[in-house]
């Protein structure tokens, strides 16, 4: 039973992270066109803090910051992957972390920002977990101290990148959305209503967020659509 | 809001539901074979035949003799389904049917200028339709002198009606083939309502459609093999890979 759960977690978590699993697998491909979709869209403005976000839950959020994290890193950038979604953390999980300390230690000034953050087995990319979850995460995210720690995460690294609540849900994306670089909005295929996606994308317009643009996730391919440049 | 349907749209919601409309299709046709073997009553039918012919004494047949009786059928319709025959009738069956029951049993039947016409008894018991309807016959032979004020009558039994061997109601192949039909249609139908109730987004045209946003990128949903594929990959990895695009 136990072996089972933990044979289920490794799946889970090699699911998430296929670009560092398997990074010729046509799914990390379709991870490093956005990665230069992204970079395409910053031709004028460089982006270096970027947030990943989605209408609802269950959309593929983390997994595709993760994704997108994995793969600036391999493009040679030093990437710190931040978990914003201090509602529901699960970055900690993907990456086999200790969330003892995280995001709310430092923003309440309990540890510094190198302190809480940590080496995932990827080269060059570095996690800062949620922490322990606050009961105030709109006003923690909000705060003066969470610009701060973007500054001086940006000192020290050449990518940030935030996972984020979903928009409907909390006002915590819409917060951090004003404050980012660029927002990136992740939409489930045949998960996402077209209304809550259009409203989504109203709430961030309205939050003056710099919408890159959308990642649909979850579409259903025939294996004939798939592109084995690299072969496997 | 205006859309338009594609051929291409259409084979691929049917192709998507496939298997719920062969479902429903399935139920459909084995719940009415079931019923129709199990829960409906077979009906059977028994049927005899009288000939109408006036005995003449010249041995030419006289066409306007035919005519006269082929007309005379249409109102040997109406005597035979009388009370005044099915009163008679039911005497003489001494069985618990009323006289208007009698009447929604009997159907008389008749070819197209043919002095013969058919009297047809649906019932449940094989024996009683063939007893209905031979007592009809006879009675409506014997009573019709009576009635026309004929010398002898001018009716003959034909053929007498005997125990029909297998029901005529229901007919089960052609309920399931009904219910077959039906249900392909209902099971298109729904899918079709399913797939116009579905309003989550689904390909990159509906994101530029609905948001105007540009699209960065698709992550294609992960079956099986590939998770296998990559838990495959991860177990002989060697080292960190490097990847540089």
């Amino acid at each position: 039973m136990k072996r089972k759960h933990k044979k289920a977690v490794r799946e889970f978590k090699e699911r998430s992270l296929i670009t560092h699993y398997n990074s010729k697998s046509p799914i990390s491909e379709q991870y490093r066109t956005i990665r230069s979709n992204i970079h395409f869209s910053s031709i004028d403005t460089e982006y270096r803090t970027l947030m990943v976000t989605s209408s609802g839950p269950g959309e593929g959020k983390s997994t595709t910051t993760a994704n997108l994290a994995v793969v600036m890193a391999q493009q040679g950038k030093r990437v710190l992957l931040i978990d914003a979604d201090l509602r529901k953390p699960t970055a900690h999980y993907t990456f086999r972390v200790s969330n003892a300390k995280g995001l709310t230690n430092v923003l309440t000034r309990q540890v510094n920002l190198l302190d809480a953050v940590s080496l995932t087995e990827v080269d060059r990319l570095h996690i800062l977990p949620s922490g322990p979850v606050p009961p105030n995460p709109a006003e923690l995210l909000g705060s003066r101290m969470m610009q701060e720690l973007t500054k001086e995460a940006l000192d020290e690294f050449d990518m940030v990148i935030f996972d984020t609540p979903p928009v409907l849900a909390v006002t915590d994306a819409q917060i951090l959305a004003n404050t980012c670089d660029g927002v990136v909005l992740v939409v489930g295929s045949g998960v996402t209503e077209k209304d809550a996606a259009q409203k989504s994308k109203e709430l961030l317009v309205a939050a003056k967020a710099k919408l890159l643009g959308v990642v649909l996730n979850r579409k259903k391919m025939d294996d004939k659509n798939y592109y084995y440049y690299y072969g496997n | 809001m205006e859309e338009t349907i594609s051929l291409k749209e259409i084979f691929e919601t049917l192709k998507k539901r496939l298997a719920m409309i062969l479902l429903i299709t399935l139920v459909a046709t084995a719940a009415s074979g079931l019923i129709s073997y199990m829960f409906l009553t077979p009906i059977y039918q028994s049927s005899t035949q009288i000939l109408v012919n006036q005995s003449n004494e010249n041995q030419q047949v006289d066409f306007n003799q035919v005519r006269t009786n082929v007309e005379m059928i249409n109102t040997y319709r109406v005597i035979i389904k009388s009370d005044n025959i099915l009163e008679k009738v039911q005497n003489k069956l001494d069985s618990n049917e009323s006289v208007s029951q009698l009447d929604s049993m009997i159907q008389v039947n008749s070819e197209q200028n043919s002095q013969v016409f058919t009297v047809s008894v649906q019932h449940s018991d094989p024996e009683m339709a063939a007893t209905i309807a031979n007592t009809v016959a006879s009675t409506f032979e014997s009573e019709i002198k009576e009635i026309m004020k004929l010398n002898v009558s001018n009716v003959t039994i034909l053929s007498k009606a005997d125990t029909p061997m297998s029901p005529i109601k229901p007919n089960p192949m052609l309920n399931m083939a009904i219910a077959f039909v039906v249900g392909l249609m209902a099971g298109v139908g729904l899918a079709f309502l399913l797939e116009y109730l579905d309003n989550t987004v689904k390909t990159e045209q509906d994101i530029e459609k609905q948001l105007e946003l540009p699209v960065l990128g698709v992550i294609a949903e992960m079956n099986e093999k590939q998770i296998q594929q990559s838990t495959h990959m991860s177990k002989v990895r060697a080292g960190s890979e490097r990847f540089e695009a």
